[in-house]
């Protein structure tokens, strides 16, 4: 498909989802609701995608730079605008995204000059109960083991959530895409095949790292911050919780890790399994989750992209 | 992507979104009460147990005939629909968003623990639904001013005032004179412990240790130590029932015992008695509720979750309350919409609850008293609130002195 027609098709993909709230009754469905998760899920994904499918980097992180993200939405909004005037905040959103973003980049530069692979991944899952627990005990600053609660009298619908998810998600979308093409991204990527090679070529390795670990901690916190307007209450519990790591894994390992569409792909689909198998299996659906998790690494290990493009002999 | 999997793409999100708009009005048939419950999740134990709680109370009524209904002009079924939350405050608003917008509910039962019914509070004021809530320290619920919720509960200070309130009971020879406070090191053990300090002051009870226990720890021997050392002669403990259960068996290893012992949160569970056996014997256990209440269905209640689990429950008849409460206000109003609802629970009194008459104070709040209760060969017994003719505490004999 030549590029123009396809950037003609996301284009119009996007239109018709941006028009989907106009749609009588759609807002008070579920299917809506759904497709402000998935939006969520993409940015938050994406952002994983950029730091272990370009770079090479298994980071565990993506739940603490979410709750760093939501932690800073509530804490501004029920401080510095307590005045009422930080619902949907853009300054809001972008302090959540650039809070987590410092902090990725502070955290990052002595994990990712020190360690790699399978201890590097260990750091970040340290770094994520170390904030688990510096909010816990942060007392009234963040609310201890309770967290935060925002007031949602601002609230009217589900359509400023969905458009600014669905925007983030293109925005996020479209970053990984930028950067896959430019010279960022190909010394990401040969960081990724062999950092030793990439330093020998004259890449700075640990500042690329940095910088992409930055940037998945950016998409997470936004994620976080938007994630926050929604459910009104932070909370360790909720918003550290590892689901917000293990799921943005999942959807690019099953849409197809290191490629622009795959986390995409993914969060549609993840998010349906597990909102599907919450609504039928209440009770059960970890095991029914479990249990294609297990069947994707069996069947579909590069995911679903990536087995089209093996099965078709492209790489 | 190939240009007729975008279409279909296209078409497929169009179809999805336009289909839900389609619905159709029909008359009322039945009442649907939805619940967010932590059915897995590391709250799944209490999830079930208020699952069951919530099941009994729409049976119960169900088989009276159901609620009445004003636009119906008679009684009305009551249906009970649950959603998982899966224990995560984060996934309360999911658990609510499917059963607004799928099961349609009309008024909503609380899920259980403070951080998920905050969510599930706020996910109420959002799609104004009424949300019936226990299990929420009232002093973070009350400063929000909530207009689509209730609450009844009891406030911590009120439950950390218990066994201070037990020892004035007493005969003055008898009362605990040294008391170790041990909490464990979480934002709630030393919000509790807190309370505790505060309460011993107001009783001025002497405090001889009070420090946070390490949670998961294998010994705790420098803990015993030290209230040996100090002569402690009552212990208030607040854990989990793991680290309840290692403590109570390194202290008979280290035969020492304490004539008063208390426990929170770790020494209710029929898995704190079935691993410490006799050992458990007079230990205390906080709790929400009792069927040793002389309510109206309290035995029964009780009797019939021991029937099925073959151990006693002092929270169902809470959960069960909770649902009884918002079964009344419907059935007294005739209504589904949520504010009138609402209006006919706040400053309102519901009596002949499981949990006695709940009275509501204007702004939906109902304090409550928790429950303590001492464990005696395999069961546990109602010490507070007493009731007439209830069972009389037994402060424990050394190890070596027990049969």
């Amino acid at each position: 498909m030549p590029r123009r027609s396809l950037y003609a098709a996301a284009a119009l993909l996007v239109l018709v989802f941006a028009l989907v709230p106009f749609v009588p009754g759609a807002p008070d469905s579920y299917l809506f609701f759904y497709l402000f998760l998935v939006f969520v899920h993409i940015v938050i994904s994406q952002g994983w995608n950029l730091v272990a499918g370009y770079t090479g980097q298994i980071s565990l992180a993506q739940h603490a730079f979410f709750g760093i993200g939501g932690y800073t939405t509530a804490v501004v909004s029920t401080t510095l605008l307590a005045d009422g005037s930080y619902y949907f905040n853009p300054w809001t959103l972008l302090a959540s995204g650039v809070v987590a973003a410092l902090f990725a980049a502070l955290i990052g530069v002595p994990l990712l000059s020190k360690l790699a692979g399978d201890y590097f991944a260990l750091g970040t899952l340290g770094f994520g109960e170390i904030v688990r627990v510096a909010l816990v005990k942060g007392g009234s600053v963040t609310g201890g083991s309770f967290g935060i609660s925002i007031s949602s009298e601002p609230f009217d619908t589900l359509r400023p959530h969905y458009w600014v998810g669905l925007l983030l998600a293109v925005l996020a979308t479209a970053a990984v895409y930028a950067i896959s093409r430019s010279r960022l991204g190909l010394a990401l990527m040969a960081i990724r095949e062999d950092p030793l090679a990439a330093a020998a070529s004259g890449v700075d390795v640990l500042l690329f790292k940095v910088l992409a670990f930055a940037a998945g901690g950016f998409m997470a916190g936004i994620a976080g911050g938007l994630y926050a307007f929604y459910v009104f209450a932070v909370s360790p519990g909720g918003f550290l919780n590892l689901n917000w790591t293990l799921y943005p894994i999942l959807m690019c390992v099953m849409g197809g890790n290191g490629t622009v569409l795959g986390p995409v792909l993914g969060a549609f689909v993840m998010t349906a399994v597990f909102s599907a198998a919450n609504v039928w299996l209440p009770t059960a659906h970890p095991i029914f989750s479990g249990a294609l998790i297990i069947l994707v690494m069996l069947f579909m290990p590069n995911g679903i992209l990536k087995a089209q493009d093996t099965r078709q002999g492209v790489r | 992507m190939r240009k007729r999997e975008m279409l279909g793409l296209v078409a497929g999100t169009t179809a999805s979104a336009v289909l839900p708009g389609i619905a159709f009005a029909a008359a009322p048939t039945e009442v649907t009460i939805g619940a967010p419950i932590s059915m897995t999740g590391l709250l799944a134990a209490d999830g079930l147990e208020q699952k069951w709680a919530y099941e009994q109370a729409v049976a119960d009524v169900n088989a009276k005939g159901g609620v009445f209904n004003k636009a119906a002009g008679k009684k009305l079924p009551v249906k009970l629909v649950v959603a998982d939350d899966q224990s995560d405050p984060a996934k309360v608003t999911d658990a609510m968003e499917r059963l607004i917008k799928i099961d349609k509910i009309d008024l909503l039962l609380s899920t259980h623990g403070g951080d998920l019914n905050m969510a599930g509070a706020l996910a109420a004021e959002k799609y104004k639904k009424f949300y019936m809530i226990t299990t929420l320290w009232p002093h973070m619920w009350t400063p929000k001013k909530f207009k689509w919720s209730a609450l009844f509960f009891y406030d911590a200070g009120g439950g950390a005032e218990v066994p201070f309130l037990i020892w004035e009971k007493l005969p003055a020879a008898e009362r605990p004179k040294k008391t170790a406070i041990v909490m464990e090191d979480s934002p709630d053990g030393q919000g509790f412990g807190g309370a505790f300090a505060a309460m011993a002051k107001k009783h001025k009870a002497e405090v001889v240790m009070n420090e946070p226990l390490a949670m998961g720890a294998k010994d705790y021997s420098a803990y015993i130590l030290k209230m040996k050392a100090r002569g402690a002669d009552a212990i208030l403990l607040f854990c989990n029932p793991t680290d309840a259960i290692t403590l109570v068996r390194q202290m008979k290893e280290q035969n020492f015992s304490v004539p008063y012992f208390h426990g929170w949160k770790g020494t209710w569970t029929g898995e704190f008695h079935e691993a410490l056996q006799a050992a458990s014997d007079y230990i205390l256990a906080d709790g929400f509720w009792s069927m040793d209440y002389p309510y109206p269905g309290a035995k029964e209640l009780g009797e019939r979750y021991e029937k099925q689990y073959k151990k006693q429950s002092v929270t169902a008849g809470m959960f069960y309350a909770n649902a009884q409460v918002l079964l009344q206000a419907i059935d007294k109003t005739g209504s589904l919409d949520p504010k009138t609802v609402r209006d006919a629970v706040a400053g309102h009194e519901f009596k002949d609850t499981v949990q006695g008459d709940v009275k509501f104070a204007p702004d939906g709040l109902a304090l409550i008293s928790s429950s303590a209760n001492q464990w005696f060969q395999g069961r546990l017994h109602l010490v507070y609130p007493a009731v007439p003719g209830g069972w009389q505490l037994k402060m424990a004999p050394p190890w070596n002195q027990r049969k």
